[in-house]
Formats: C-alpha cells, structure tokens, sequence
C-alpha cells in the first residue's frame, strides 16, 4: 500500500536547518498494523505528516496505492486524503463548537455523502464505539476516553484503506488507553491499515511491526510475533 | 453543508459575544449612516425627475455682460419666451414664472402669502402637476385665476368645492380660483402654494412685456422631443440681435442665452433656483457614507484576522478530515454575511428610529418610509456585498494556515497580519480627524460669519413686512412717526428689502473718470431718508439723503465703495457730483457709503447704489431700546393693529433673518458634526476590540513582567503605547489631508477664516483623548490583575 523510498524533509529556519528525515525508505503492506517508535525529534510526527499527506517531502518517493504522490498540489493530496486516510491524533482535535454527531459527521459532509446516508452512517458508527448516547453532548463535556472514542469515529466513518495514528493514548489513562487499542486493534482485524506513532511499548505491541526510528533515518524493524 | 455552515457560524457568534457585538454595532451604524445618506442623495439626484417631460424641458438662462463683469443668471425677461415659441417651431410651449406675495383673503380667513407664482397657462404643459379639480388647460388662460395646491385650498375653503371661489389680493384685487392641483412634490426645484394667471400682471401693468432688459421671471420652455437643443442653441445669437435693436445693443443690452436643461438647474449653484440643491454636498455626503462604512468594514478585517490564532486549530483539523481550501473559503464567507445580515436587520431598525429626525435635520421628506422604492433591497444586497468584501481577506488568511503547524500549536500571528491591522487603523483614524476637522472648520466658519462685523447695526432691530403693500406705503410717514411715539422704539425706517433677504440687480451707467458713462450692473436698495442713519452705515464722502434737498427724491443716489471700485475711482470724493443713470432716474451721486453686507459673507460685496423712493418699499424696520423687548412688541404690535388692521403682524429681526442665508451651511455643519462622531465611534469601537484582544494574548507576559517588579502604570504605558503611535500617524497623514479638503470647501466663501494650526492641535487632541480613553481602560483592567492568575492559567 505505501512505499517510500529516499524520502528527505528539512526544516529551515533563517539561521538553522535541520533535518527531519534523512533519506528514509520503508514500506507498509494493505492489512498491516505498524507503529513507529523513537526518541522525541527523531522525525516520527514529520514522517506521520507526509504519510498522511498533509506535509510533502522535499526530496525522494512516496507511492500510495501504485500512484506517486511527493509531489502532488494541496488540492489532490486532499482529495486522495479525505477518500482514504483517517487521522486519530493525541489531543483529539475535536471542533469544540460541533455536537459528537456534527463532529463525526464532517468528513461525509466533506465528501458529499447525501444526508440521509450520513446519518445511517454516522449513527452505525457511533453505536459501534458505544457513545450513541452522546451524540448531542459538546466534546468538553465528555471524558478524554469518550472524546478519542469520537475522535476514532470520525476516523473511520469514511471507511479509509488507512488510519493513522499520533500517540492516540497520549491523553489517556491506562483503562481508556487499552479500550482505544482494542477498538484499533479490531478496525486493524477488518482490514484497515493502520499506522500509529507511540512512545508506548505497551501500545506497539498490539501492532505486526515496530519500526524504530532516529534523527530521521531507520535504526530497526521488530517483527512481532 | 450550507446548514453545518449556518450552524457553526451562529455558534461562533454566540460564543464570542463581545468580538459579534462589536462587529455588529460597528456595521450596524455604518450601515445605517450610510443607508440614510444613501436615501438622501437619491432623494437629491432625484429632483425634477416626476415631470414627465424631464428629458424635453429646458430653463432659459441668461448671461448679463458689463465692461467689468458678466452676471450669470438663471431668469430671462418678458418677451423672451413668447418670441422663442413664435420663432422657433420646435419650442412647442413657454411658461414664465414670477414670484411673488399677497395678502390673500376670503370670507374671514386673511394669510400673508409669500409663496404665490405668477405662471403662463402652458406650465400644466410643461410641468407635471396634477390637478384635484377644474381644468388644467384653461385654469390659468383668464386674467385674475388662481390656482391653489390641495393644501392652499383647504386652508381657505376646508374640504369643499374651491372652484369658482374668489378671494382677495392684498385687499383690493378680486381673483377667482379656477383650479385645485396636488401639492408641488418635495423634489422639486419650483415650488409654490398658488398660481396666478400671468395675464393678470399685465393687466394690472406690473410688468410690460416688451421691456427685454428686465430679468423678472425664470422661463422654462417644452422643446419638440426630436428638437436638436444644440442647433436651437446656436440660433440663440441671431435671436437676439433680431429682436434687440442695435441702438440698445450698444446701450449695454448685451446679453448671452442658455439652454439649461432641467437636470440641471437644482443644482445649478452658479445660476440658482427657487429651490437650489449643491452637487458639492452630494459629493461630500457620499465620500462620507463610504468613510463610515469603510471604517466598519476595517472593524470586521482586523477583528477577525486577530483572531485567527482562535480559529486555527479549528481550519487544522476540517483540512486534515478533507475540507477543501474552498469550502473553508465559502465557510467563512458565509460567517461574514451572516454577521453583515444581522447587522443589516439591526440598521433597518435603527433607520426607521433615526428617518424622522434626520428628515427635520435636513428640512424635507427625504423619504417618509424605509421600505419604499426598493431602499431595502439595495441596502440588503449592499450588507452582503459588505459582507463578501470584508470577508474575503479574513476567509483567504485563515484557510491559508499550513495544517502541520496549526496542529502542533506552532501558530502564531504573522508579521504581514499585524501590520495590516496597523495600516487599517491608521485609516480609521485618519478619516476620523479629517472628520473632526471638518466639523470644527465648518463651525468656526458659520460663527464667523456670525459675528462678523457687517457694516450697519443689525441689533434690536425689527423688521415689519408689508410686502409692498401700496396703501401702507402711502401712510408710510406717519406709521413711522406712531411707530416712534411708543416707549422703548428708538427709530424707524421704511426700505424696499433688509441685508440677507434679496433685492433688485439694475442695469446702471456712470460718469466715469474719463467723463465717458459707464455700464455696470448695481444692486439697488429703495429707501426713505431715515434708513442710512438708522443702519449706522458709514458715510465716507459728500453726504446722505435729506429733506432738505428737494432734489434728494428724485435725482439723488448715494453708492457703496464697490461702485467705486467697480468704476476706478481712487478716492470716494471722486465720485461726488458725477452723472448716474438707472432704471428711469437721471441723476447724480451726493454721497459715498462704506460697503456693508446686504447679501451673505459667500459673497463679496457687490455695487450697491440707494436711492430715495417710497413707492416702493416693503418693510419697516424698527430699532427698539435693550429694555423689556416684550412687551415694546406687544405696544408695537397693538399700534399696527390700529394702524394697519388690514394687514397682519409680521416681524422678523434683522440679525436672525440675515443668519437665515446660513441655515444651509448650519445642516451642513450639524450633519458633519453627526457623521465625524459616528465615524470616531466606530473606530473606537474597533480600538477597543483590537486593544482586549492583543492584551489578551500578552496576559502571560504581563504576569511576568508585573512578577519582574513592573508598575501598574509601566504596563499601561505599555500597552497603550503601540496605539497611540497609530493615532499620531493617522494625525499626521489626516492634517494635510483636512487641511486640503477644507480649503477648498472654504473658497464657496468670499469672506473666510484661516484654518488656523490651533484646530489641528485641538483635532488632534480629541481623537489622541478619545483613544486613550478607549486603550487605557483594556491596559489598566490588565494591569491591574494577579499576575498569579494569569501564569497559572497558562
């Protein structure tokens, strides 16, 4: 499903550049559950980034589904994005003026679904993370569990080929971090690809591959087993 | 999608209370300034356009040339109108127009009418005026017709039938109305209670129709719709010198004709209309209306681009779930229209609260009903347009955030935003001072001319309106001498006009200094031998009108030093003894006046020539002692109704009626004054949001500064600081710029102040204190809070 190759990011500044990723090459199959591990600025939430398409490289190739997407415009990474990527982030990024139901429902809206078919949709999806009954509360009147809860909702609502994940426990205590990778684990068993970033190990076992990272490049790759 | 909009956009509203309220107040009284002035120009550009004719009706205008000066006119004389018709088959129908006055009276109703106009039957033709009863074709053929408005007649004959009733004029004159028509509409620039048949002034021989020298009447003239006017034009020359002998060409009758379209002669500021509209006011009132909605679209740029950092996180996350750039675009969007749509609901209110007054503001119905003509529509259309123009820059800044940084909390203000909300202050403020110094140019003007000294005494006199009535003007003396047997009247005078109420231009020869006569064009004042003394007018040379001079009411002038000027004379006592020619009276000049303002301070003073001649007189004026003025009014006034029972009670006083010339400039003034404090409203309301929001974002480094050992004052000085070097530069940009604007706004005044550097001082000022005020109570709220409170916080 995703292969890079050489893939290179710096970060500039006026007087410093550093480099976020040095000619890293990887690739993740479809059915795969992998998370990438490293240190604090060994370049994990840049590579999450140009993964998603929400940042492009600056040097190398990045293949999604057999097409070539480094060097794609805004507007058709967006497109590819929005029809097959899921985020799941650590602080949740819910829009605090839209409902649980509004929030989960954005993505459809995004992507034309009709109004009757979204409701269906994001009602079978709120029934399947069990937070139906907060469909009209406001996120900050939810526990952060429920709130990642909703967040994985909204990831998944569109059906994607690929979620990605940013410390999705980060937020959470252990009880509510284990739910969260459960439900991972189970969209994982029905056939979406997920990619997760962690800094738990406790977390990266749920997943088929670790791939560890520093100062941007790939130090190993565990195969669990 | 359009509802997830909506949804989130009232939302947002609600949740930021303080920044909607702001934006919509802000919007709201632009708006509405703006809607009103809008209504107002309209109402101005539309004067005359009821006649169906518009297009096809032309005034005859007059250029009066003299060796010195050509006097542009807007009149024409007698003759004039009936030979173009005669002439010139594609003048299908002439109409003259005097005005004039009366006391009118039927059965026991008796007005003083100075609202009257005597007309050729075709003005029914020309003009589209309505009638209620009798026939428009006739009504005005027959001498001694009336035609009264709707309003005319109700008050002389209630609601009944009108046709057929007589009346009086001036006690003595049967008239009888042949019509009743609909009242003359606002916008029009003739304007009149009644007509009276034209044919009645010559039957009376109040003019003689041949006389082609006498610009007594404005004549409008109906061309054939497929008249070519600049052919007509052409021809008018030849016209001329075919009706004008030669013998009288070279007498001074030397005249140039004009074709001035109706369109036109509203606002024609140079030949003047019954009703006169300045073109320069529109102008400057819809600069202002822009100014003031500019200012309040700024309000929603800066305050929303402010906010951005607010919002980021928000574009972050739709842009990571597959919003598009333009759907985030047309989100935003929506947000600013629907802030322009509320704004617009809250200006129709306040517009329907504020039309009335700003009616009695500008003296006519500008229009009587906020939902007529479509004005709401525009006025909606205008809010979304606002709504797109000031939208678009925030929506394009804050869909313009790169999704990686917004996420990760990295965002921040940029560099380019800042300044921009800067610059758009500094505008803010700038229109606001040049409005400041507009007003206080305009007041310190109207006061000037208020107090300047106008050359005769203008206090504690009263004025008594007879209109010229001949059998006043026969016991003139010896109501004079009643008059001043009262306690408390000083003396009196009788006058064919006072300063500022108008009079007479003759045409007038001179001796001059090569003892050749010379033509020039005099205002001319008919007086009795009290009037110079009374005035106080200062006699420069040779000496005044006296009875003991025989030849003093009848071959006597005395000028004014323009004359003198007007003629080359160095030396007032050059001009003793020379030959003076005017109207029908031969004879020469005994004494020279200093000049004295009988007209308002827009103009210089003119030749002016006075001459004895009771017949024709139409006031009195009366100089009454400082004491109890009431009740010296209420002896005058039981003296008249013994004196002259015929006649009511008019007066006036001479200083009120001469400021009355500037009740133009004062709504000018007033409407100024009303705009500059919206516009610094506005601008301030925009200050305030902008100041709580950037010490909002600077709670954390109060806290630290203040934990540092920081004074209250320090930090207040702090965060006012960077605002009030705006207002400085929006100062020093606004000078020059105010300095500019009102010059040329005070060239209309021939008399004029200096815009002296005190009012920019004082503008200045008053913007930099209201600024401070707005800043400084944001900066001390912030500065006096627990530093504690805001650290922890972060």
């Amino acid at each position: 499903m995703i292969k890079i190759t050489n893939l290179e990011k710096f970060y500039r500044t006026e007087e410093v550049e550093t480099i976020a990723l040095n000619k890293l090459s990887m690739h993740v199959d479809t059915g795969e559950f992998v998370a990438i591990m490293g240190p604090s600025g060994c370049g994990k939430s840049t590579l999450l980034n140009i993964l998603g398409m929400l940042d492009d490289p600056d040097e190398g190739s990045y293949v999604f589904n057999d097409i070539e997407v480094a060097h794609f415009t805004e507007r058709k990474r967006a497109d590819l994005r929005k029809h097959n990527i899921g985020f799941v982030f650590q602080s949740f990024n819910l829009i605090d003026e839209l409902t649980v139901f509004e929030n989960v429902e954005l993505p459809l809206i995004y992507t034309g679904v009709p109004s009757a078919e979204r409701v269906k949709r994001v009602e079978e999806v709120l029934d399947k993370m069990q937070i139906m009954h907060r469909r009209n509360h406001y996120p900050q009147q939810l526990s952060g569990g429920q709130q990642q809860r909703v967040a994985i909702a909204r990831a998944v609502v569109n059906k994607p080929k690929l979620i990605l994940a940013d410390e999705p426990t980060g937020n959470l205590d252990s009880s509510n971090g284990n739910d969260v990778m459960e439900l991972l684990t189970d969209l994982n068993e029905q056939g979406t690809t997920i990619i997760m970033v962690t800094h738990s190990e406790h977390d990266a076992r749920y997943s088929h591959r670790i791939i560890r990272l520093l100062d941007g490049q790939t130090v190993m790759e565990n195969i669990m087993i | 999608m359009i509802k997830n909009y909506f949804k989130i956009a009232f939302r947002n509203l609600w949740r930021h209370k303080s920044f909607s309220l702001i934006n919509i107040i802000g919007l709201a009284v632009g708006m509405t300034a703006c809607f009103l002035i809008f209504m107002y120009v309209r109402f101005e550009l539309s004067y005359d356009k009821f006649n169906e004719n518009f297009d096809h009706v032309y005034r005859l205008n007059t250029d009066i040339k003299s060796p010195n000066e050509v006097l542009h006119w807007g009149s024409a004389s007698a003759p004039m109108g009936p030979a173009l018709k005669a002439d010139y088959p594609q003048v299908k129908e002439f109409a003259r127009v005097f005005g004039y006055s009366y006391l009118i009276e039927s059965n026991n109703h008796k007005f003083q009418e100075n609202n009257i106009s005597f007309a050729d039957p075709a003005i029914f033709k020309i003009f589209t005026l309505p009638f209620v009863q009798g026939n428009p074709a006739t009504a005005l053929n027959a001498p001694f017709s009336i035609v009264m408005t709707e309003t005319s007649a109700k008050k002389y004959f209630g609601n009944g039938n009108a046709i057929g009733k007589s009346v009086l004029l001036d006690g003595k004159i049967p008239a009888t109305i042949t019509g009743v028509m609909k009242d003359v509409p606002d916008n029009s620039h003739i304007s009149f209670d009644m007509l009276i048949s034209e044919s009645t002034m010559e039957k009376k021989k109040m003019i003689d129709p041949t006389e082609w020298g006498n610009f007594s009447n404005y004549t409008y003239l109906l061309l054939d719709k497929s008249a070519d006017v600049n052919k007509l034009q052409a021809q008018l020359p030849a016209f001329l010198i075919k009706h004008i002998s030669e013998d009288k060409r070279r007498k001074g009758y030397n005249y140039d004709l004009f074709l001035g379209p109706l369109s036109g002669v509203y606002m024609d500021a140079v030949r003047g209309a019954p009703v006169n509209g300045s073109i320069s006011n529109v102008y400057i009132f819809s600069v202002v209306a822009i100014f003031i909605l500019v200012i309040a679209c700024i309000n929603f740029i800066n305050l929303t681009t402010a906010r951005a950092s607010e919002r980021a996180k928000e574009v972050g996350i739709r842009k990571v779930i597959g919003a598009a750039k333009s759907q985030l675009t047309k989100q935003f969007l929506g947000e600013s229209i629907i802030i322009c749509i509320i704004s617009f609901l809250f200006a129709v209110l306040l517009s329907l609260l504020f039309l009335p007054m700003f009616n009695q503001l500008s003296g006519k119905t500008i229009s009587d009903n906020v939902f007529s003509h479509g004005y709401i529509l525009i006025l909606f259309f205008t809010a979304i347009a606002i709504g797109f123009i000031a939208g678009i820059y925030p929506a394009l800044v804050l869909t313009s955030f790169s999704i990686t940084s917004v996420l990760k909390g990295r965002f921040s203000n940029s560099v380019k935003g800042i300044v921009l909300r800067r610059g758009l202050v500094v505008v803010q403020f700038t229109v606001s001072i040049v409005l400041i110094v507009g007003t206080i140019v305009v007041y310190n003007q109207l006061n000037y001319m208020r107090n300047q000294s106008l050359g005769f005494n203008k206090d504690q006199m009263m004025v008594l309106d007879f209109s010229g009535d001949s059998a006043v003007e026969t016991r003139a003396e010896s109501i004079k001498y009643e008059l001043k047997q009262i306690p408390g009247v000083l003396s009196a005078s009788a006058s064919s006009s006072t300063p500022g109420n108008g009079n007479p231009i003759a045409y007038t020869q001179v001796e001059g200094k090569s003892g050749a006569m010379e033509s020039l064009n005099a205002n001319l004042y008919d007086v009795d031998y009290d009037f110079i003394p009374q005035y106080g007018i200062q006699v420069l040379a040779g000496r005044t009108f006296s009875t003991d001079y025989p030849t003093d009411s009848t071959k006597s002038f005395v000028i004014n030093e323009a004359t003198l000027q007007n003629l080359g004379y160095t030396s007032p006592n050059q001009a003793i003894g020379k030959h003076f020619l005017q109207w029908g009276r031969d004879g020469k000049i005994i004494g020279v006046i200093k000049n004295f303002h009988f007209a308002s301070l827009q103009q210089t003073i003119k030749p002016l020539a006075l001459r004895i001649n009771p017949h024709n007189t139409n006031v009195f004026t009366v100089k009454i002692a400082g004491g109890n003025i009431p009740a010296t009014i209420a002896s005058i006034q039981n003296k008249w109704k013994s004196l002259v029972p015929e006649r009511p009670f008019s007066y006036t006083f001479l200083d009120e009626n001469f400021n009355k010339q500037y009740k133009g400039e004062e709504t000018f003034g007033m409407l100024f004054l009303y705009f500059a404090v919206l516009a610094i409203f506005i601008s301030c309301l925009g200050l305030l949001g902008l100041a709580s929001y950037s010490t909002l974002q600077r709670t954390r480094e109060i806290g630290i500064r203040k934990v540092l050992g920081a004074s209250v004052p320090v930090i207040v000085n702090m965060l006012s600081k960077e605002f009030l070097q705006l207002v400085l530069i929006a100062a020093l940009i606004a000078f020059p710029l105010a300095w500019w604007g009102m010059h040329t706004w005070l060239q209309d005044f021939a008399y004029q102040i200096n815009i002296g550097w005190w009012i920019f001082v004082v503008a200045g000022l008053l913007a930099f204190m209201i600024a401070i005020t707005t800043v400084s109570f944001q900066a001390i709220r912030a500065a006096l809070a627990n530093p504690v409170k805001s650290l922890r916080s972060e």
